[in-house]
């Protein structure tokens, strides 16, 4: 865009920061301009002498809100379908909760000093972000392999880091950057199609030695997603799709998902799968998930009432948790879940709009519609609508990195916010 | 970044372009625009379809499929924890146990909770030394991820024990001792083994009924499996909230069966002996049945198979299999068991032959076609449509009264009885007998009659049914019409179980008689009955007459037509077979029994079927205590009670011996009798020494038992009587029955005067009157 200014097409968010620029210019002329701070700080920047201590203040408050209760929420809901598993695993029901706790309160302070970040900053960050992020995807592959021979996690003493949870991130970030970047070339394939098969295409390489297919298929999603609304054509999108749905074909004839595939023998057969097979045992978490949501029935079971949390359906807390979560709140309960994730998502992206560039939209849609692929995917596969393939639900499930790693997230959300609110001022 | 290049000029520019109204449309179109336009896209698709399709599942599973699947979760939840019933004892009709299950256990484990290889290993290589099984299977076992695997069922006690240090060890040297436990199970006995197999039937390990009562009375049987339902959670401990509510087992009803064990036992007894004797090769039926309710007291399949191995062949019949072809051998051996299983009473027809005469009679003489005067003429062969039916004597029995046509169990004159009734009069008949229907008893698998279907018979068809060939019943059905020919003409419904009484013993359900109908008239059945009873009196043991009862029989032997192939040693396949019942007067218990394809040297019923019949007659009527009517010949062979003599005057112990039927040896030199022998109360055949002694020193006289075997009663009688012994008559004595078994074996030394106890059989080897 800086090399073709002509052809630039400017709209409101960019007329105001443009416009906001000059008026600082203006007002400060000695002020260093081509530099942009680390750390953006709001109340120098609104014309109101807001102060620091005051949280409204430059960050969404509605967002912030609807991420704390999702906070709450889930760490209540969280307890209660593990106190069992844990009593009995670990010999102490609060086992999952105090980590759990431990984990919310560093992603907290992390989510508060992200969102005094400039976010700005995060577009020369993107290559390295990108690069760490196959680093990561390549180191994992090199440790030696954990549970059942698969390597998804790198050890690192306290808790563990998902390799793919960091490329996820960094695929966000990436085409954030390239399509703010090349906005008005998007609609070339060579700026769109290219990277995108690229980016996906090697990381899903990876991913598949892992193996980690839930996490090629999320990072697939918001590969399309992001190129769609950074403006790639409609057309390749299908085209796209089409390709798509033939590699997979492609791998599945060649065996490349054989782990994948002994997962899915047992998709939607969990019902009719006899007793003492093979089968019976490989969809036992599904059907005892399954069993659960039923039992929970309209109205639910009542808090900490469930019984599928004993032992049943293996590790509650994790994947399958919002299976406890309808069996003891019932289908009003899930709906009232659900309902606080779409104001989540439709927050999210709505801020996302207000930014005052590209870069910032983009980021901001990427992120939050992370958010809500997760929710859909997670609760599809748990009601064995899609195969059984571990994808954890955000702000419910348990897992230290996942959940820094989302709650950082949101503090870049938060970041974003603080500068959509100033254009509003 | 790239925004910060643009010029002012480009700013004011778009600016004034973007703010335009008029230009608002062309902004549209604008990248910014687009942007916005597909982030609502974007919102729009996550938040309708995907959340939508999410809330729309789980609406399906919560309200929809919501009660079902609460349903099994709570199955699953209790599932665990199901307290199995006790299966119901079967009894006899007297509280015998035939079956019974008794307190067994299965080892079960939940392999998730082994933590390591080591501790699998060690479980594995316990349990597999323990309960005998495969360490590579047990080793599998412990790998699977469930809660749940059952390792072996129904251990004993013994192994239980040893099951038990098992798991003490794992839990000290593994940590691991909570994996492996023991669940009640039950398992079935049957005391007596072959006893009556056929109509008790085996469980299986499951504790399901699979033949016979067992399977008929499963439902009562089974009982109810209980609960505890204080929710458990997967490893089988309770959850730690209150939800509790017992919900004990109940045990099976106990069922008391019509059986009588004795009479069973006697009647298998004799057919095994039956069979074994004729070489038959297609087992024997014989079935006893209270003639005037229906109530079953014996129904044999013999020879029987060992209930508490159902599943283990005959060692000949392994022995083919083995040697077949791999993919036959399934097949051979399912086919050779269902064959094993098979009750003949009541699931496989036969021809009745010439024991149907009865029927033929009756209906003729109901129907007032024929009187004691009518005569038939027999010339040994009979033209029907061209077709030449022959009598089983070529020379023909001359002109003979219906009296007599029965006892030749004449082809020819039944021939004619049969054409006086009529063809459709016999096929009303045939249906009031019960032959057309299922009897209705309460066993599994009960066969249909195969009988010429309405229009279906011609004349050659009807004629050698009058005497009972060429059509197929079931041998409960032929039992059922006779015991109707005997007690005045009521069919009634033969039933096997008399009562169902719950564990504590209150009764649930009892069965009584069930009469159906009346096919013939009381004064009918009383007129067959007293020519059966000539019958019997007439050729004594080849139409089964019992000693000191009256019984009215027909034998029989028919031609088994169509079989596929011929199996025994003679021109056709034959069954021998004989019904009767007894006594004449007021029938107790009516009796059917037959062998299928004897192969020895002979197999007309009246040689084959009838000594048998009369056997097991000479002890059942007995044990049912019938009152007996000896005649003349019969009275010499009954015993008498040896009276006191000792301590007498010699004299006079004389005179009292002989007062009592009985002829004396005197033994010493004394006065007065010391002792006697036979003693005082023993049973002696009437005319039987008594030795009595009147000193001590001559009691040490001795002599060597001779052979009785082979002999009639009255060489065995004069044998003895030159031995100084004294003998004692069991079995059938008066139907010219020889010696079959002797108390005292041949060369024994033994006291004069002692009393040898001879069993005699009935041996029939002349007068083909069937």
């Amino acid at each position: 865009m800086a090399s073709s200014p002509k052809n630039k097409m400017l709209f409101r968010g960019d007329l105001n920061r443009i416009y906001d620029e000059k008026v600082r210019q203006k007002k400060k002329p000695h002020r260093e301009q081509d530099r942009e701070r680390f750390f953006v700080r709001p109340v120098r920047r609104r014309e109101k002498n807001a102060k620091w201590f005051d949280v409204g203040m430059g960050i969404d408050l509605p967002f912030c809100i609807i991420i704390l209760i999702l906070l709450i929420v889930g760490t209540i809901m969280m307890f209660s379908a593990s106190y069992a598993f844990a009593f009995y695993t670990q010999e102490d029901s609060f086992y999952y909760l105090k980590r759990q706790i431990l984990f919310i309160i560093v992603g907290i302070i992390g989510m508060a000093v992200l969102s005094f970040f400039n976010y700005n900053k995060l577009h020369k960050a993107a290559p390295i972000v990108m690069g760490a992020a196959y680093f990561f995807l390549l180191l994992v592959l090199v440790l030696p392999s954990g549970e059942g021979g698969v390597k998804r996690w790198i050890p690192l003493g306290i808790f563990n880091i998902q390799p793919s949870e960091i490329a996820k991130f960094a695929v966000i970030l990436f085409f954030s950057h390239w399509c703010s970047k090349y906005y008005n070339k998007m609609q070339l394939p060579k700026y769109s199609i290219l990277p995108g098969v690229i980016v996906f295409g090697s990381i899903s390489v990876l991913l598949l030695l892992e193996p980690h297919y839930s996490g090629i298929v999320i990072i697939g999603v918001l590969t399309v997603i992001m190129l769609y609304v950074g403006g790639m054509k409609t057309k390749y999108l299908v085209v796209g799709g089409i390709a798509l749905g033939v590699i997979i074909l492609l791998l599945a004839v060649t065996g490349g998902l054989s782990y994948a595939m002994t997962r899915m023998d047992g998709w939607g057969q969990a019902l009719s799968a006899e007793r003492g097979t093979d089968l019976w045992d490989s969809t036992w978490q599904t059907r005892n998930s399954l069993y659960a949501i039923g039992s929970g029935g309209f109205w639910g079971l009542g808090l900490g009432q469930s019984r599928q949390k004993y032992l049943y359906l293996p590790e509650p807390q994790n994947d399958f948790i919002f299976a406890i979560v309808v069996e003891e709140l019932g289908l009003i309960g899930a709906a009232i879940i659900l309902l606080i994730f779409a104001l989540l998502v439709w927050r999210g992206i709505t801020l996302s709009l207000r930014a005052k560039d590209k870069f910032g939209k983009l980021l901001g849609i990427g992120l939050t519609s992370q958010i809500g692929i997760q929710v859909v995917l997670n609760i599809l596969v748990i009601t064995d609508w899609l195969p059984n393939t571990g994808i954890s639900l955000p702000f419910f499930s348990y897992g230290g990195s996942s959940l820094i790693m989302l709650l950082a997230q949101m503090g870049i959300i938060l970041s974003i916010s603080r500068t959509a609110n100033i254009e509003r001022q | 970044m790239q925004e910060k290049k643009s010029s002012p000029k480009d700013f004011f520019k778009r600016f004034s372009k973007n703010s335009t109204p008029k230009t608002a449309k062309h902004a549209a179109k604008g990248p910014n625009q687009r942007l916005r336009q597909r982030a609502a896209v974007l919102i729009i698709v996550i938040l309708v379809i995907g959340f939508g399709a999410t809330l729309l599942r789980l609406g399906l599973l919560t309200v929809v499929q919501g009660s079902d699947l609460q349903e099994r979760a709570v199955d699953q939840q209790l599932a665990d924890t199901t307290l199995t019933a006790k299966r119901g004892t079967i009894y006899d009709e007297s509280g015998n146990v035939l079956a019974e299950s008794a307190s067994v256990w299965q080892v079960v484990m939940s392999p998730i909770n082994f933590k390591n290889d080591e501790q699998r290993a060690a479980a594995a290589k316990g349990l597999s030394e323990i309960l005998g099984v495969d360490y590579d299977n047990v080793y599998e076992k412990t790998q699977q991820k469930s809660y749940y695997s059952v390792v072996k069922r129904k251990v004993e006690a013994e192994q239980r024990d040893k099951v038990i240090e098992l798991v003490n060890m794992l839990a000290k040297e593994y940590d691991c001792g909570g994996v492996i436990s023991l669940l009640d199970d039950y398992k079935r006995y049957y005391p007596h083994s072959t006893l009556a197999s056929s109509v008790i039937g085996f469980a299986g390990a499951d504790e399901q009924g699979l033949e016979g009562v067992e399977f008929q009375y499963d439902k009562y049987l089974s009982g109810t499996p209980g609960r505890i339902v204080t929710a458990q959670n997967a490893r089988g401990t309770n959850m730690p909230f209150a939800y509790e509510q017992n919900i004990d087992s109940q045990d099976g009803d106990n069922i008391y069966l019509t059986i009588d064990q004795n009479i069973q036992e006697i009647c298998e007894k004799y057919m095994l002996e039956g069979i074994q004797t004729y070489n038959v090769l297609n087992k024997g039926v014989c079935i006893a049945m209270d003639v005037n309710t229906g109530a079953i007291k014996a129904m044999v399949t013999s020879p029987g198979y060992d209930l508490n191995s159902p599943y283990t062949l005959p060692e000949a019949d392994q022995k083919v299999i083995d040697s077949l072809p791999e993919r036959d051998r399934e097949r051979a051996e399912s086919e050779a068991l269902s064959a094993m299983w098979r009750n003949k009473a009541v699931s496989d027809t036969y021809m009745p032959g010439s024991v149907f005469k009865m029927c033929t009679a009756s209906m003729a003489l109901e129907e007032g076609k024929i009187n004691d005067d009518s005569t038939f003429i027999c010339n040994g062969s009979i033209v029907i449509k061209d077709k030449e039916i022959h009598c089983h004597t070529l020379a023909g029995h001359g002109v003979e009264n219906f009296t007599l046509a029965i006892c030749n169990s004449c082809n020819p004159a039944f021939i004619q009885i049969g054409q006086l009734v009529g063809m459709q009069k016999f096929r009303d008949y045939y249906k009031g007998f019960g032959f057309a229907d299922k009897t209705g008893i309460d066993l599994p698998g009960e066969s249909d009659d195969t009988f010429w279907a309405e229009g279906a018979m011609d004349e050659v068809d009807f004629a050698v049914a009058s005497f009972g060939q060429n059509f197929g019943i079931t041998p409960i059905q032929m039992i059922t019409a006779c015991s109707a020919v005997a007690n005045g003409g009521y069919v009634v419904q033969p039933y096997v179980v008399s009562k169902i009484t719950d564990a504590k013993g209150n009764v649930v359900k009892s069965y009584e008689k069930k009469i159906k109908r009346q096919v013939i008239s009381k004064n009918t059945s009383k007129a067959i009955s007293e020519i059966l009873g000539y019958n019997t009196q007439r050729s004594r043991a080849t139409a089964g007459y019992v000693a000191g009862y009256r019984v009215g029989a027909k034998t029989g032997t028919s031609e088994k037509i169509g079989v596929i192939r011929k199996q025994s040693v003679f021109e056709e396949d034959y069954i021998a077979s004989i019904c009767g019942f007894a006594p004449i007067d007021d029938p107790q218990i009516v009796m059917l029994l037959f062998f299928d394809t004897p192969s020895a040297d002979k197999y007309y019923g009246s040689v084959v079927a009838s000594p048998v019949f009369i056997n097991i007659m000479t002890e059942v009527l007995p044990y049912l205590e019938i009152k007996t009517d000896y005649s003349d010949i019969d009275v010499k062979y009954l015993d008498a009670s040896a009276g006191d003599y000792t301590g007498l005057e010699l004299k006079e112990a004389v005179k009292k011996v002989e007062a009592d039927g009985f002829t004396c040896s005197i033994k010493g030199n004394g006065d007065t009798v010391v002792s006697q022998l036979p003693l005082v109360s023993s049973k002696v055949s009437h005319g039987g020494n008594i030795v009595l002694y009147t000193d001590d020193a001559s009691r040490s006289e001795t002599v060597t038992v001779p052979n009785f075997y082979g002999y009639t009663a009255e060489d065995a009688n004069y044998v003895a009587s030159q031995y100084g012994l004294n003998i004692s008559f069991k079995g059938a004595v008066g139907s010219g029955g020889t010696c079959s078994a002797q108390d005292i074996a041949m060369g024994n030394i033994v006291q004069p005067g002692t009393v040898i106890t001879l069993t005699f059989s009935a041996v029939a080897s002349e007068g083909f009157n069937d």
